[in-house]
């Protein structure tokens, strides 16, 4: 796209908001104003307007219908659960932090949770949060009959709460949840089972809670354009202290080239997934790009059901053929890291001394021609044009053509659009026939998605990778509530699923956000999710 | 005149019928399925088999559009299934966008068109008519997209002297606001509907000039600007053709300046309602569309009749 020089615009923007000024009564201010000089001296205040790439979520709990994206940004805003991700460090996986809850404990059986919830918390509209609500809002997601029950908040509920067997109040202030396996990641799940104020759920009835939802969350929603725009505001009440911001403004802004110009023109004040063409512009404009380790893989899923893909040779000859580090930096712009392994940085898998794969060509073709393919194959790939998270799925999938062809694997590129690629994908097939399918993913964000993705006869097995040592690591993983143990036998399953290269693994996303000049106090966790309380906006 | 009216109106059924038919046909052949676009890959195969039923998804198709279209006749368009509302809720906000910056364009595509051509006409060969008619040349010849940009780069990035999208801003802005908003994308979707115009007029307005008409009205000693405004008159039809298709063009044609100004219309509503195979919102956003066509096709060849009697008599 065409850019101005911007290391002259201070200049010539002077000399011409004077000769325009007979013209255009008002220049438009850049946000802060005013708000940013009182804000110099308290550090808090000014009104954060956030460009979010996709459309905006239904802020009714957990319909949202927008991804984590629209989760971060909207969801985790508004409400919490009895539990909450620390999203306050940089430094390491964000962990599961108290929320509505102080402590929990859990009975051998690793399914009976006792939590002890927070006293003193107030929904935004006031009314107290209690042992109660807790109900109330576990009703409302899983019990069919009962007054607040949808069919869409049931559907919902399934991807974090289809666990639950169970669930009363055992008085003074606590809660039993009863799970029907033991699992180790309820606790994770209990994040996005997203607790609003039972008052306003039955003032507004299931069809106007959405236009006035409710929860306990730092910031207080205000209005929406459905989809659009959603405005927030500080709540003042939150039990964490009130955000130091005084508004919060979730704006949809699809394209790329939008979110950078409302970026550089002062519309926005933070932008999710900036182009990475934008970056050097955006920076030598002042803007910050934060970027960090988070649960992401861009990944190729081989289907090792036919033949070449079936040799695990082959499968290891193409990863050995791609030239991550270009991809990431030259295409991607340092917008993503290299992923040497199954696991990406930024999660509990991953192993620092675990990378395998590194960037060799030679070592490509003798695996090929050990596994009887000396002069290489043709072979097929589906990519979707777009979709959540897939970043520049066409353009990082020639560069992986390219290198794939420098060893002899010449790989015809099908494109897709990503609802199609899905509903395939459901089915397990590969979208268009193909042998394999390119696309992103999260692994451990929500745990209790994994099995979808891993493990023999998984819903999404377009792979069909099956090793029963995985399976096995996963679901005792899955069902221990201790971390080590977690982290030991998640390390072990995904360093198998790294040797074995049922996926061409090809980078790790950085999520990179811009950021204004004057917004400050922006942690860029190891996570999906941000927690917006320490930011503030002004000079 | 009646009659005429009620002809075109009576025609525009069927053609509403088919759009809709062959689009709901279109969208529920296409592979995606709205459940899985709506609730994520995460959600259980029995979760979104009990979502698609309680949607009907999984009843024949022709049962699926017979229902659509005995709930569309009575006004409901059913509800949507990416954000579960009434898709009328969604559509005719929407639509107030939409027209806001179509008419808005459009209003720079009759008046630019109307006094570049003009004065092309009237100063044949002359400054004037070279200027306009490159002016004219360039809002055809400049891609759209780039022209968008680039006025994004310059008013907004570089001078901030306009937003560079949305149609307001959050908590606040005077009265101006909105106009504010509306400059740039108005702009970018009028230049090639308003390069059009003012070559159509220009060359209708000149073969006016150049019949025996003004000489005529002369000798009858009328004064020059009511000659002109006779040439003018005699000119309009011409207008008024370009005109309708330009506004039909512009109520189309402003989807990639929705998406690049994140101007929330139909265009953008329907790419989305698309993306997540949104049947319900695609099928009223398409019969919308399709009924603002027809109208304003029928608008047209009306106000033609009204202007030129030929028309009228001929029917």
């Amino acid at each position: 796209m065409p850019s101005p020089r911007p290391a002259r615009r201070r200049i010539r923007a002077g000399a011409v908001a004077a000769s325009c000024a007979l013209l255009l009564t008002a220049a438009t201010g850049c946000g802060g104003g005013s708000d940013g000089a009182r804000a110099a001296h308290t550090g808090r205040g000014g009104t954060l307007v956030v460009g979010a790439t996709g459309s905006l979520p239904n802020p009714d709990t957990i319909l949202g219908g927008a991804g984590y994206e629209g989760t971060a940004l909207v969801g985790f805003q508004i409400y919490e659960g009895l539990t909450r991700y620390d999203l306050s460090k940089a430094d390491a996986p964000a962990p599961v932090a108290p929320a509505l809850a102080t402590s929990w404990q859990v009975a051998e059986d690793g399914k009976t949770w006792t939590f002890t919830l927070r006293k003193g918390v107030t929904f935004q509209d006031g009314t107290p949060f209690d042992a109660a609500a807790v109900v109330f809002n576990l009703d409302r997601y899983l019990k069919k009959g009962s007054p607040h029950y949808t069919a869409a908040l049931g559907a919902a509920a399934q991807e974090y709460g289809s666990d639950i067997a169970s669930y009363r109040t055992l008085g003074d202030g606590r809660v039993q949840l009863v799970t029907t396996t033991a699992n180790g990641h309820f606790t994770d799940d209990l994040t996005h089972l997203l607790i609003a104020s039972p008052a306003a759920v039955r003032r507004y009835g299931p069809d106007g809670f959405r236009n006035h939802p409710v929860g306990t969350g730092p910031f207080s929603f205000v209005s929406q354009a459905a989809g659009q725009e959603i405005d927030m505001a500080a709540n003042p009440r939150y039990w964490r202290g009130a955000p130091k911001l005084d508004r919060l403004v979730v704006k949809a802004l699809p394209d790329p080239a939008a979110r950078s110009a409302a970026l550089l023109s002062g519309g926005a004040g933070l932008i999710d997934y900036p182009n990475p063409d934008d970056l050097p512009r955006l920076r030598s404009a002042g803007a910050r790009i934060a970027t960090n380790s988070y649960d992401h893989l861009w990944y190729w899923i081989l289907d090792q059901s036919t033949a070449p893909w079936s040799k695990p040779q082959v499968r290891q000859a193409a990863n050995y053929a791609i030239d991550r580090k270009a991809i990431a930096g030259d295409l991607l712009g340092g917008t993503a890291g290299p992923a040497y392994q199954a696991a990406p940085p930024g999660t509990l898998a991953h192993d620092p001394h675990g990378d395998v794969y590194s960037y060799d060509p030679a070592k490509a073709r003798r695996l090929l021609a050990e596994a009887g393919y000396p002069h290489g194959f043709s072979t097929t790939v589906t990519v979707p044009t777009a979709g959540s998270g897939n970043l520049l799925p066409v353009p990082i999938a020639e560069a992986v053509q390219r290198d794939l062809a420098a060893v002899g694997i010449k790989a015809a590129i099908r494109t897709t659009d990503w609802s199609s690629l899905l509903s395939s994908e459901a089915k397990g097939q590969v979208p268009l026939g193909s042998q394999a399918l390119a696309q992103s993913t999260t692994l451990f964000q929500s745990e209790s998605l994994l099995p979808l993705f891993l493990g023999t006869g998984s819903p999404f097995w377009t792979g069909h990778y099956s090793d029963p040592a995985v399976d096995g690591l996963i679901k005792e993983a899955s069902a221990s509530v201790d971390p080590a143990v977690r982290q030991r036998d998640y390390r072990q399953a995904l360093d198998r699923v790294t040797r074995d290269a049922p996926w061409l693994f090809v980078v790790n996303d950085r999520n990179p956000r811009a950021l204004a000049p004057d917004v400050h106090g922006f942690v860029q966790p190891q996570s999906w999710f941000v927690d917006l309380t320490s930011v503030w906006v002004g000079k | 005149m009646r009659r005429f009216v009620l002809k075109r109106l009576l025609l525009a059924v069927p053609t509403l019928f088919g759009v809709t038919a062959v689009v709901f046909a279109t969208v529920a052949l296409v592979p995606g399925d709205p459940v899985l676009a709506f609730l994520g890959p995460g959600a259980s195969p029995a979760a979104r088999h009990e979502l698609a039923g309680r949607l009907g998804l999984d009843r024949p198709l022709p049962e699926r559009y017979g229902d659509w279209l005995w709930h569309a006749l009575h006004g409901d368009l059913g509800a949507s299934i990416s954000a579960q509302r009434p898709v009328t809720q969604l559509l005719l906000p929407a639509c107030g966008q939409t027209l806001l910056l179509a008419g808005a364009a459009f209003a720079l595509v009759i008046t630019g068109g109307t006094v570049l051509g003009a004065i092309g006409a009237l100063r044949p060969r002359g400054l004037t008519d070279r200027l306009s008619g490159a002016l004219s040349t360039l809002s055809l010849s400049a891609p759209q997209y780039s022209v968008a940009l680039l006025l994004i780069a310059v008013f907004a990035v570089h001078w901030h002297l306009l937003p560079s999208g949305g149609t307001h801003t959050p908590f606040g802005g005077g009265p101006f606001d909105v106009p504010r908003h509306l400059v740039l994308p108005a702009v970018a979707s009028a230049l090639v509907p308003l390069g059009l115009t003012a070559r159509v007029f220009r060359a209708a307005l000149g073969s006016v000039l150049a019949s025996e008409l003004p000489d005529a009205l002369r000798a009858r000693g009328l004064s020059r600007t009511a000659v002109l405004r006779h040439c003018l008159h005699n000119a309009s039809p011409a207008l008024l053709t370009i005109g309708g298709l330009q506004l039909a063009y512009l109520l189309e044609g402003v989807v990639f300046v929705e998406t690049l100004f994140s101007w929330p219309g139909l265009g953008q509503l329907l790419y989305n309602a698309l993306t997540a195979r949104d049947l319900p919102l695609v099928e009223g956003g398409v019969l919308l569309t399709a009924v603002f066509f027809v109208g304003v096709n029928i608008l047209v060849d009306t106000a033609h009749a009204a202007v030129d009697p030929r028309v009228r008599s001929s029917r």
